[in-house]
């Protein structure tokens, strides 16, 4: 009996690992072979057959809630901007003529018309990431190996470094604003070094986009957070143990056990804050406020969000959303390539 | 040069030593991190206190601290209040909400087998490659354009029903969860939504609960929908509040902080109270003993 249960023990999919946060792909994910074996009588396999359909039936009103607001809220209105973006539409939203690819040459500077601040929004977003998400992952990797000491009150300072999660984006602009605001003087010794012309960090070329970028660090460090420390709660502790027995230091440890099984983890942070860097809007709304000191904030959504709603170009700002789906999509692709091969399977 | 018990006590006690200064080293480094990590709400804290000042320091006259400012931040924007119920009752609906969508549809992608599996797990996974502002427009004219929902709890809570982190989150724990639960249960005559139900929804209350957690924090925290879809003042969620509040009052430094300050507490409160539920240990070992 217990044979033919165990087609439900299907083995894994190649996406579970690349998704995975906790701890099943650290156990050895066997070649799939194993789940239905050649000599399995002919019975077996139509009992098999017609559970699976009776299993299919289950599945889809199971899923039938999580489907039915994605198609409505996320797949249909992803196509609608695909073909809003083809169109000049009104001020209610209505295509009024179609507009052929025209949006998309304009974006990427090909009809000519010497406007490059779409390729350069696409630049500025890009740059945001690369100065977010691979120094936001190592902060929150070091602030989650200090949160497994050993030492009293520990939950206290785990609390602590998990604090921004909890403080909205906005309520941080609101504050880190008036940290950069010239009158308040907190950042005038950093504006002071850097000999700059400006007034204040968020007002030159320069420091604009970093400024936002580290305060963009410091948001999300408690999200980051979490997910890393449990990460590393989810690696057996006899590892450690085993290890040090053998003589392993802290950093051999560290570099030879946390880090490798950690990979998964750490995968689905990049993916996950790189495109949480792609959607990053509301700090740039309140602290910028415009397209920033020589456009050197427009993000990608910043300039979606003034062709959408302060021009009311819906036609327009498809365009703009799809170029963001597409950048996004290129760079998750990237990723799970990059980092498949270092991911942890054995 | 001494004898052998004088240099094992020796040892021991520079290792005792070490021990100790290994502790205290660690305690520095926890307690710079964590003022590190909570430079911009001291700040914030301290800037609130410091009364109505244009040159505001960044550490307070302990002497002449000005509490007041929490009161009158309420008076000063009469509306402070409804955001703060708006905002409870738009996170509390979605959280809700996502907790059932999320593990309907993670169940039947963790433990169910059938035709198609990966296909339906491809469409999930799809959604978290989608970004939010590629749908914002159709989403836009379809909430506030075709169905009158501006300005409504419906138009802020029903577009966020349904979540790809929240499907995956759960369905990686209900994968830890051992087979042979799921395989004894049907033997013992558990039918499939009761096994849900009975076993595996209360065995995965870690992850359930940092999902819970998580979806609040989030929709609470929402700023760009709550923006694009509420127009008069009263509908407004407290992250859009704060931010016209901190235009109405741009040279009021401390009752900026105050108002952000406000809008602030009951995230971190639940913070503090759900703390367990987020790093308690992600496995409970069901099938032993």
């Amino acid at each position: 009996m217990s044979a033919v249960d165990r087609p439900d023990s299907k083995s894994a999919q190649p996406f579970d690992a690349a998704m995975s946060t906790q701890t099943d792909e650290v156990v050895t994910i066997t070649p799939s072979s194993q789940t239905t074996s050649p000599d399995e009588t002919f019975s077996n396999s139509t009992y098999i057959r017609r559970r699976r359909w009776q299993n299919f039936g289950w599945a889809l009103l199971y899923m039938a809630p999580a489907l039915i607001i994605f198609a409505a809220f996320t797949f249909w209105p992803f196509f609608q901007s695909i073909y809003l973006s083809f169109f000049v539409t009104d001020q209610a939203g209505q295509t009024v003529r179609f507009n052929d690819v025209q949006y998309y040459s304009r974006i990427l500077n090909l009809d000519g018309s010497g406007r490059t601040e779409y390729l350069q929004s696409i630049w500025v977003t890009i740059e945001f990431s690369l100065m977010v998400v691979p120094l936001g992952i190592v902060v929150s990797v070091a602030l989650a190996v200090l949160a497994t000491a050993k030492v009293k009150i520990i939950g206290v300072f785990r609390t602590i470094f998990t604090s921004s999660v909890a403080i909205s984006v906005a309520s941080a602009s609101v504050i880190w604003a008036l940290i950069y605001n010239p009158s308040v003087k907190a950042t005038q010794w950093l504006v002071d070094a850097l000999h700059l012309k400006s007034q204040g960090l968020l007002l030159d070329a320069s420091t604009a986009l970093p400024s936002v970028a580290f305060m963009t660090i410091w948001t999300s460090l408690g999200f980051n957070f979490i997910i890393t420390l449990s990460g590393i709660q989810a690696i057996p502790q006899d590892l450690y143990e085993s290890s040090k027995i053998d003589g392993a230091n802290g950093w051999n440890s560290f570099r030879f056990i946390t880090l490798p099984l950690l990979t998964p983890t750490l995968l689905f942070l990049f993916i996950i804050s790189t495109i949480s860097c792609f959607q990053a809007f509301t700090q740039f709304n309140v602290l910028i406020a415009n397209e920033g000191p020589d456009g050197s904030t427009n993000v990608m959504v910043y300039q979606l969000f003034t062709a959408f709603f302060k021009d009311t170009r819906y036609g327009f700002a498809s365009a703009i959303a799809v170029v963001l789906f597409l950048v996004v999509l290129v760079l998750t692709l990237i990723q799970y390539r990059l980092l498949d091969r270092k991911v942890h399977y054995q | 040069m001494s004898a052998g018990i004088t240099s094992n006590e020796a040892h021991s006690s520079t290792y005792r030593a070490a021990e100790m200064a290994r502790t205290i080293g660690l305690y520095i480094l926890l307690i710079v991190a964590s003022l590190v990590v909570l430079f911009p709400i001291l700040f914030s804290l301290s800037l609130a206190v410091q009364g109505d000042t244009l040159a505001p320091q960044l550490v307070p006259d302990f002497s002449k601290l000005d509490w007041s400012v929490f009161s009158q931040a309420f008076n000063q924007e009469p509306n402070l209040g409804r955001w703060i119920i708006n905002s409870f009752v738009v996170s509390l609906a979605v959280t809700l909400g996502q907790l059932i969508t999320s593990s309907l549809a993670a169940y039947a992608l963790a433990t169910l087998d059938f035709p198609g599996k990966s296909i339906f797990f491809v469409i999930f996974l799809a959604t978290l490659m989608i970004p939010w502002e590629a749908t914002v427009i159709p989403n836009y004219l379809t909430i506030a354009r075709d169905l009158h929902w501006k300005d409504s709890y419906q138009g802020l809570i029903v577009p966020f029903l349904g979540s790809g982190f929240g499907i995956f989150l759960l369905r990686q724990y209900f994968m830890t969860i051992p087979k042979d639960l799921y395989e004894a249960a049907v033997i013992d005559g558990c039918g499939r939504t009761r096994y849900l139900w009975s076993i595996l929804i209360p065995l995965s209350r870690p992850a359930l609960g940092t999902l819970a957690v998580y979806a609040f924090l989030n929709t609470y925290n929402q700023y760009y929908w709550p923006l694009l879809i509420t127009d008069s003042p009263e509908w407004r969620t407290t992250q859009v509040g704060i931010t016209a509040f901190r235009q109405t009052e741009s040279a009021v430094f401390n009752l900026q902080m105050a108002g952000t300050l406000i809008v602030m507490v009951p995230t971190l409160l639940l913070l503090i109270i759900g703390q367990r539920q987020l790093v308690r240990g992600l496995t409970s070992g069901a099938l032993k003993g």
